[in-house]
């Protein structure tokens, strides 16, 4: 069966912490890397404003989703060190666990797990020259939970959460990404169940980094319109470097959903920079 | 030069809450369970992130040194993954 559903969202922490003494703790230790810690910051009332604002694109996304009555909802995100460690960092990893479980500060997360549409597509990619790591056990984390608390808050279905690698350099290049959205939206044609797939990360930002602060806007919206515009395939041509230097690597995730919808154009767009870290970008594509 | 050990303690720091209580009260001793160097040893007691991140560690993992600084120790991120 098609995809039913493809969706792209940011997973900044501070969207999901509280406005106030929460988002003053996330900007203080980020900010602990660069000289613009001194500069001015979102007051109480920006920060509602930017959480008002994602809980509307959020809700124009769970809307999508539940009405295309996903059977499994596929989570591509990346690692940030919590389960892949300098000794072995997998490019692309897909979880073959029973169920997983996470938490962020007082909210807790556990799903069913899809092992099977797991294994068919680790399957799949050996038989297409895409060899993907697999594992029975991951713990979820932001990358995870910021979306799946807005678009999942119940685990009325399973999940299957994939890893790209766009944390710890070398990262694969945007056109490898798209092959491997290319190879998930064949394995889901041939399923029988109705197969969902949520992209997140980003957009531009540059955690851990002199350059925490900068947004680069202007590269966020040459994204967005390529997207809305069905141009998608166009993307795959981007270098590494390009995104990088935008501060937009975590886009490798969003290229796998890119890869699965092709020239199929975004139907919903929204997109807002929070003023200290991150331009929060949300994506749907009804198919 | 790899600095994996010193990406290593970092890590700890964070992920192992073990290795962050014992650190607390033992800092130079747990810096001995690893291997690391002079320079490394110095920036680790320095404190300073934007110092670890001269050697060569990612970035995200220099923010975890924080974690040992009074002022950051109830900071939320360590409550969230």
């Amino acid at each position: 069966m098609p995809l039913v559903s493809a969706l792209a969202a940011s997973h900044a922490p501070n969207i999901l912490l509280e406005p106030g003494a929460e988002w003053e703790d996330f900007m203080n230790l980020h900010y602990s890397m660069a000289p613009q810690g001194s500069a001015p910051r979102p007051t109480l009332e920006q920060q509602k404003k930017l959480r008002q604002d994602a809980e509307a694109a959020f809700a124009a996304l769970r809307a999508d989703l539940e009405q295309a009555r996903a059977d499994v909802l596929i989570v591509v995100a990346n690692d940030q060190f919590v389960n892949f460690f300098l000794n072995n960092i997998p490019t692309f990893f897909v979880t073959l666990a029973d169920e997983v479980k996470g938490q962020f500060t007082r909210h807790t997360f556990r799903y069913r797990n899809h092992k099977e549409l797991g294994l068919a597509i680790v399957r799949a990619g050996m038989d297409k020259g895409i060899d993907f790591s697999f594992g029975e056990h991951i713990e979820l984390q932001h990358t995870q939970n910021v979306p799946l608390y807005f678009l999942l808050p119940e685990p009325t279905i399973p999940i299957l959460p994939i890893y790209v690698n766009t944390w710890v350099d070398p990262a694969p290049t945007p056109r490898r990404c798209y092959q491997v959205g290319e190879l998930i939206r064949e394995v889901a044609l041939q399923s029988s169940e109705r197969v969902a797939i949520l992209a997140t990360g980003g957009l531009s930002h540059f955690p851990g980094s002199p350059r925490i602060g900068e947004i680069d806007t202007q590269f966020d919206h040459k994204l967005l319109e390529v997207m809305r515009r069905g141009q998608g395939p166009s993307l795959a041509d981007y270098s590494v470097e390009e995104l990088l230097q935008a501060g937009d690597s975590e886009f490798l995730n969003w290229m796998v959903v890119v890869g699965c919808v092709g020239a199929a154009k975004a139907t919903y767009t929204s997109y807002m920079p929070d003023f200290v870290a991150t331009g929060w970008g949300f994506v749907s594509w009804k198919l | 030069m790899s600095c994996y050990h010193l990406s290593r303690l970092l890590f700890d720091l964070k992920m192992n809450e073990s290795s962050y209580q014992r650190a607390l009260t033992d800092f130079e001793g747990v810096m001995g369970e690893y291997e690391l160097s002079t320079d490394e040893k110095n920036a680790l007691r320095s404190g300073d992130p934007r110092k670890l991140r001269q050697l060569g560690v990612h970035g995200m993992l220099c923010l975890y040194i924080k974690r040992l600084n009074p002022e950051f120790r109830n900071n939320v991120y360590w409550a969230q993954k």
